[in-house]
């Protein structure tokens, strides 16, 4: 009887809860496409700015998000070009030749880098800046290529985990199947392995772009600033939406610029969100289409 | 119809041009720029934002080759990055000691000067405080908006980050050097302050005066209520210079960007933003 | 290991290596710039004290009590909550909400942190002061429930593949027994799975320890020890956020790495914590 109660208690309690779980987490989303609904549109990227005159950069965009959409972008683009043939090299390396207590070391201290909060992060990237500061030139300072180089740190055990994961996955059957007709090691990981496994290697690296487009504390010690138009190189400072929602929220002078904010969330949710999907995506169709084609 | 037509369109024009006159700086002021090119780093006070994003706004319309980032941080930050190097141009809401000048050899330029003035939310009924009544307050030995005649309820205290010039400002001349309860929330910037105040009905903060408008009220302090005419004639004393200041003489765009500020257009833009120009 | 024989090896090796390398590189740099507070003896003066710059005080007790304090009460608002979720998930729901509730919780984790706390901002701030009665609405108890539901999808995802990983022939015992889903979680699921709850409970502490925007925009900041959870407080996280706007020289500049090598420790044992439980279970298995 009691033993009834407690089962019929607890299933109420998991409904309850997955209920609770997913009407806080639209509410949340619910408020924001409420608030930040009216602001989309041309207008909230290009301020008063001629689309056209924007993007062929022949005039700044002041009052509107382009240069932090372009920052966000860049920032993507630059630290996944310093993590992706890292982090894949890398976990080749723990899948295919790693044995023993050096692999245990690796993957804890990979691990631990996976832990550490992105804050630390960036302050390594800022204590980077300023040892190169003092040491080398006074011309040093935080810049994108600094925040590129400190996501790149972020992101960087993602990769290195799902490119194992994902070579360690692999049926024996296929991964014998070339050595054995004679093939290279080098061979076998470039034409059977890493095709094998494009899929969830490709959804990682998506994950890890995501996380590149999110993260704020990195950012926001190593070079993201209130306004600076686009970068024109990466050692310049740079605008990024999610510093300039952070930004808005603790500056904001009023309705016009709060509604940009709530514009930059969205138009954050949608980036991050689109990711996510695309690499869920591709972890369940990808290797369909490849192999199958 | 067709009469009122013409008169409405009339005013729009008279409107439009008046409005643009009004923010459009004059062509010889920024006949500097014309042919430079590179960038330029400011950062520090948040007071100094909104005057330094208008003036980049006009710079890189007329010349489209400079770059300029503008970041926040607060008076500290502004005067050590400026001092280190690491920027051009750092923005102080205080002056800047003896030792940090002399250490750094900065160069100070006061462009503007503006009050520091406590404000609450409009719907409390409290108008005005004395001196001492603020310093209890942010000591908190008062802490019930009752003993000031209002609401019975606890009074929210609001102060700034330890690298404001605004704090500084008025930490010295508004609380004469009392202490500030470490029970205060703690706001990164002067628009955080105005934000945080104007959605507590028991808040009590302060903030520049160039940032008040009708979503917080000021109170008056010993009787004078912190705006532009008091603060001008000096009868409000919790006033400052705005800063700017560089490293060693400033050169180059720096110097064309100060130059700027200090001139009738940059003064201008002092003034559209609250502030009181120098010149 | 045997020795690397191709150029191809070493290339990957060196990737291997300068990943690690980098690692010990964030501790190293957090190490040189702590070390002129920690070689003074003063650590424990700096664990145990509070912060006053203007009186040449730079402790960070509270910022450490108020980060441990955050971190639990999200736990303990996020373990039950993401403990029923998962059994919904994985043993209560039919196929086509499963599928629903589970792409929700891998969007969630997708959902960047600043936007949580910039919609809470709006609009839960304002509702705990009219709760609480007093006070600014910033507080950990608006902070704890964000870092929750911030922390909750890692855990649900956690606890739903450790279920799976539940032998098939035990689940299905349980079905020609005639036990109901309820049975078969409590009496045979949950017995086997508790290793990958307990991880996930691990990771999900992790998280929200480590997270810096909720707590910087949502816990108010202020820098006094907190003796009640409706007042503000500061983490260890936004605390460095906060005054790394100063002075590189300055004693205040250098406590923050203090900060940022506690957090980069506390990681560290974490993660040992977590390879422990996972290899002393396996191998009991």
């Amino acid at each position: 009887m009691i033993r009834r109660l407690i089962e019929g208690s607890l299933i109420l309690f998991s409904w309850a809860a997955g209920l609770l779980l997913t009407l806080a987490f639209l509410t949340l989303v619910g408020f924001l496409l409420q608030k930040g609904g009216t602001s989309l549109g041309v207008n909230l990227i290009f301020g008063d700015t001629a689309p056209l005159d924007a993007l062929l950069l022949r005039q700044q965009v002041f009052d509107g998000l382009f240069p932090a959409i372009i920052g966000t972008l860049l920032l993507i683009a630059g630290s996944m070009l310093i993590a992706i043939p890292l982090g894949i090299a890398a976990g080749i390396y723990m899948a295919e030749y790693c044995r023993g207590r050096v692999k245990t070391f690796f993957s804890l201290l990979f691990d631990i880098l996976a832990g550490v909060p992105s804050i630390i992060v960036g302050l390594a990237g800022l204590s980077l800046t300023i040892f190169l500061h003092r040491s080398f030139s006074a011309q040093i300072s935080t810049s994108l290529l600094i925040s590129c180089l400190s996501l790149a740190l972020l992101v960087l055990p993602y990769l290195i985990r799902t490119t194992q994961t994902a070579l360690e996955s692999i049926d024996p059957l296929i991964r014998m199947t070339a050595p054995a007709l004679g093939a290279s090691r080098l061979q076998n990981i470039i034409r059977v392995l890493l095709p094998n496994s494009i899929s969830e290697i490709g959804s990682g690296i998506i994950l890890a772009t995501g996380r590149c487009a999110e993260d704020t504390a990195v950012i926001m010690l190593t070079g993201a600033v209130a306004s600076a138009g686009l970068p024109r190189s990466i050692f310049s400072q740079y605008e990024a939406l999610p510093f300039y929602i952070y930004y808005i929220s603790s500056q904001y002078s009023g309705p016009d610029e709060l509604r940009r904010g709530f514009g930059a969330a969205i138009l954050l949710i949608l980036l991050c969100a689109g990711l996510l999907l695309t690499a869920l995506w591709m972890q369940r169709r990808l290797k369909t289409i490849l192999l199958y084609r | 119809m067709k009469n009122r037509f013409h008169l409405f369109s009339l005013i729009c024009a008279t409107l439009v041009l008046l409005l643009s006159s009004s923010s459009g700086a004059l062509a010889s002021d920024l006949a500097p720029f014309t042919g430079q090119q590179g960038s330029l780093r400011i950062a520090g006070g948040t007071a100094h934002i909104s005057v330094m994003k208008e003036a980049a706004k006009q710079i890189i319309q007329s010349n489209p080759k400079i770059q300029i980032s503008i970041a926040g941080g607060g008076s500290g930050l502004g005067i050590k990055q400026a001092g280190e190097g690491l920027i051009d141009i750092g923005n102080s809401g205080r002056k800047a000691t003896d030792e940090e000048i002399s250490k750094y050899d900065l160069k100070l330029f006061k462009w503007a000067i503006d009050g520091v003035g406590v404000v609450v939310h409009p719907e409390n009924s409290v108008k005005g405080l004395s001196s001492v009544q603020l310093q209890d307050i942010y000591v908190g030995k008062i802490s019930n908006w009752q003993e000031l005649g209002g609401a019975d309820r606890q009074i929210n205290l609001y102060t700034r980050d330890e690298a404001s010039g605004t704090r500084e400002v008025f930490w010295k001349k508004g609380l004469n050097k009392g202490d500030i309860s470490a029970k205060a929330n703690v706001v990164v910037s002067n628009g955080a302050m105005k934000t945080a105040v104007a959605g507590d009905p028991f808040a009590i903060g302060y903030i520049s005066v160039g940032h008040m408008d009708q979503s917080v009220t000021p109170l008056a302090l010993d009787g004078v209520l912190p705006n532009l005419d008091t603060v001008r004639s000096g009868e409000y004393r919790v006033s400052r210079g705005l800063y700017s200041l560089s490293k060693g003489e400033p050169s180059g765009l720096a110097k064309l960007f100060l130059d700027f500020i200090l001139s009738p257009s940059g003064q201008q833009i002092v003034a559209e933003n609250g502030f009181i120009p120098v010149r | 290991m045997d020795r690397p024989h191709s150029f191809t090896e070493y290339i990957f090796l060196t990737a291997a290596v300068c990943s690690g390398l980098l690692t010990a590189a964030v501790f190293l740099f957090l190490l040189i710039f702590s070390l002129p507070l920690l070689q003074n003896g003063e650590l424990t003066d700096l664990l145990l004290s509070s912060w006053a710059p203007d009186k040449g005080m730079y402790g960070i007790y509270p910022m450490l009590m108020a980060s441990l304090t955050l971190a639990c009460l999200s736990l303990v608002i996020s373990f039950p909550l993401s403990l029923g979720c998962s059994f919904v998930i994985s043993a209560l729901a039919p196929a086509r909400l499963r599928r629903f509730l589970l792409s929700m919780v891998r969007l969630m984790t997708g959902i960047p942190t600043v936007v949580y706390s910039f919609a809470a901002l709006f609009l839960l701030v304002p509702f705990m002061r009219n709760i609480l009665g007093h006070g600014s609405g910033m507080s950990i108890l608006t902070a704890a429930p964000v870092l929750a539901l911030l922390i909750a999808p890692t855990m649900i995802i956690f606890f739903v593949g450790s279920f799976e990983k539940v032998p098939l022939s035990a689940t299905l015992a349980v079905d020609a027994l005639g036990g109901n889903p309820i049975q078969k979680l409590l009496y045979v699921m949950i017995p086997q799975a508790w290793p990958g709850i307990i991880n996930g409970v691990l990771l999900g502490f992790g998280r929200a320890m480590g997270d810096t925007m909720i707590s910087l925009m949502l816990a108010g900041n202020s820098v006094s020890a907190f003796n009640s959870l409706s007042q503000s407080a500061r983490s260890l996280t936004a605390h460095i956020a906060l005054v790394m706007a100063f002075d590189f020289d300055s004693m205040e500049f250098k406590s923050i790495f203090v900060c940022g090598l506690l957090l980069y420790i506390f990681t560290a044992i974490l993660m040992l914590l977590l390879r422990m439980s996972t290899l002393c279970l396996s191998g009991k298995r």
